[in-house]
């Protein structure tokens, strides 16, 4: 079982730890989400792993 | 403590959403990390395995929103720009993307690529030092090529992505790639920690904390100007949402795309196409049939509806990962070609990859997020 892995990991599972967030991951959130609709707004713009295939390491993409 | 909700990544579904494409297995360079076993030959893919694979992929794109061919594995345009348009030829309604070292790219090429609308996606690390591993056959250092190449992209207004492999990830690194790739114009940027597979047997148990830290300081040269679409960051930015919103468990796809990787001589790798070219005691040369001799749709659906073999183990190793590990909503199981890797099996779990690449990655937002 990978958690506790790394020296700092906290004992509280990690989607725990992200709904308790605090005020900077709240912060990092919505801008992150401002810059995604501003690329929305781009013409013929698409979603970046929508863009990228060799992304097959990372989401196994498709739904 | 594991949730035991995650419903995605379920068996292997029947039809994927791209392919990959060995034109040739040849790469003009030698770098000091590739995995690829045959990249000194020059073993060309014939034109009827292009129209093999294109007589089911074609059926694919027709009722799919888009569907992508990846020339990939190997330098695609060592094959050269006549033999790359006859192997595309057979295919219609797809869209072409092209993994390429650039060093070859030329202003013949872009034209190329801008007149049959290829996505174009090249492989640099980072500035001339952090690029040294990546060098021709005589050892010389190939970054001046790779330059000249992106110039010619630059010159032709060829948007590309880019995909930066890492093999040191430390903290004060991060900054200095993330202004490199700002600099150097592409739209996209994928980072790749240094991965032990196939021939490449560096050891990749790197120090948790810098990985971490390495992360972390990527966020912050994110946020500070993400003109760039940061692939790792802003995935682990859209898991966190959607956790925070209750719709993690829509992130992972129902079913495993299969990636069927069709080797030059129509050989088909599902899953893992590093696993491309090797072959052991226990589970064969990987290959799950030849489109010469089987229609590609035909293998995927008997591999989706009886995954035996290799594949079943590693069914078997995605769910040992879905019960006992806590980022498994993020990540969807070790891949295949890691856990072969560096296990010598499938069902394993935990891997290198899953340490740098997910388990740290997210970690280190979130480092980054709890000390703003």
């Amino acid at each position: 079982m990978p958690e506790p892995s790394d020296p700092g990991d906290e004992a509280v599972p990690v989607s725990e730890r992200i709904k308790g967030a605090e005020p900077g991951l709240i912060a990092l959130l919505d801008e992150a989400e401002q810059t995604w609709r501003g690329r929305s707004e781009r013409p013929g713009w698409r979603p970046f792993e929508d863009a990228f295939p060799t992304f097959y390491q990372f989401t196994n993409r498709p739904r | 403590m594991v949730s035991p909700s995650w419903t995605g990544m379920r068996g292997i579904a029947q039809v994927p959403s791209y392919v990959i494409m060995q034109p040739t297995t040849l790469c003009n360079l030698d770098c000091g990390y590739c995995y690829l076993p045959l990249r000194a030959r020059d073993l060309r893919m014939p034109v009827p395995v292009a129209e093999a694979v294109a007589a089911t992929v074609n059926a694919w794109a027709a009722v799919a929103e888009r569907f992508s061919v990846v020339w990939h594995g190997g330098e695609p345009t060592s094959a050269g720009r006549a033999a790359l348009a006859d192997l595309m030829a057979p295919f219609d309604g797809v869209e072409h993307h092209i993994q390429t070292n650039a060093t070859l790219v030329d202003d013949e090429w872009c034209e190329f690529f801008a007149g049959r609308g290829v996505r174009v996606g090249i492989s640099v690390d980072g500035p001339r030092e952090l690029t040294a591993r990546r060098v021709a056959r005589d050892g010389r250092p190939a970054y001046g090529q790779i330059m000249r190449g992106v110039e010619a992209l630059r010159r032709h207004g060829i948007p590309f992505a880019a995909l930066c492999v890492v093999g040191d990830p430390r903290p004060g690194l991060a900054a200095e790639l993330y202004a490199y790739f700002l600099d150097l114009g592409c739209y996209a940027l994928g980072i790749n920690v240094e991965e032990r597979e196939g021939v490449n047997v560096r050891d990749t148990a790197f120090p948790g904390a810098a990985v971490r830290a390495f992360w972390a300081e990527l966020t912050g040269a994110w946020r500070a100007d993400p003109r760039i679409e940061l692939r790792e960051v802003e995935w682990a930015l859209r898991y966190m949402g959607a956790t925070r919103a209750g719709t993690d468990d829509e992130l992972l796809p129902r079913r495993i795309d299969p990636i069927p990787a069709i080797g030059y001589d129509g050989s088909v790798v599902l899953l893992s196409p590093e696993l491309a070219g090797f072959s052991d005691p226990r589970y064969g040369d990987f290959s799950s049939g030849n489109v010469l001799r089987r229609p590609l749709r035909e293998i995927v659906a008997g591999v989706a509806a009886q995954p035996d073999g290799w594949i079943g183990e590693y069914l078997t190793g995605v769910e040992a990962c879905r019960a006992s590990c806590p980022y498994f909503g993020f990540c969807g199981g070790a891949h295949a070609a890691n856990r072969y890797f560096e296990h010598g099996r499938f069902d394993g779990t935990e891997t290198d990859h899953c340490r740098n690449s997910k388990i740290r990655l997210l970690e280190g937002v979130l480092d980054y997020a709890r000390a703003e």
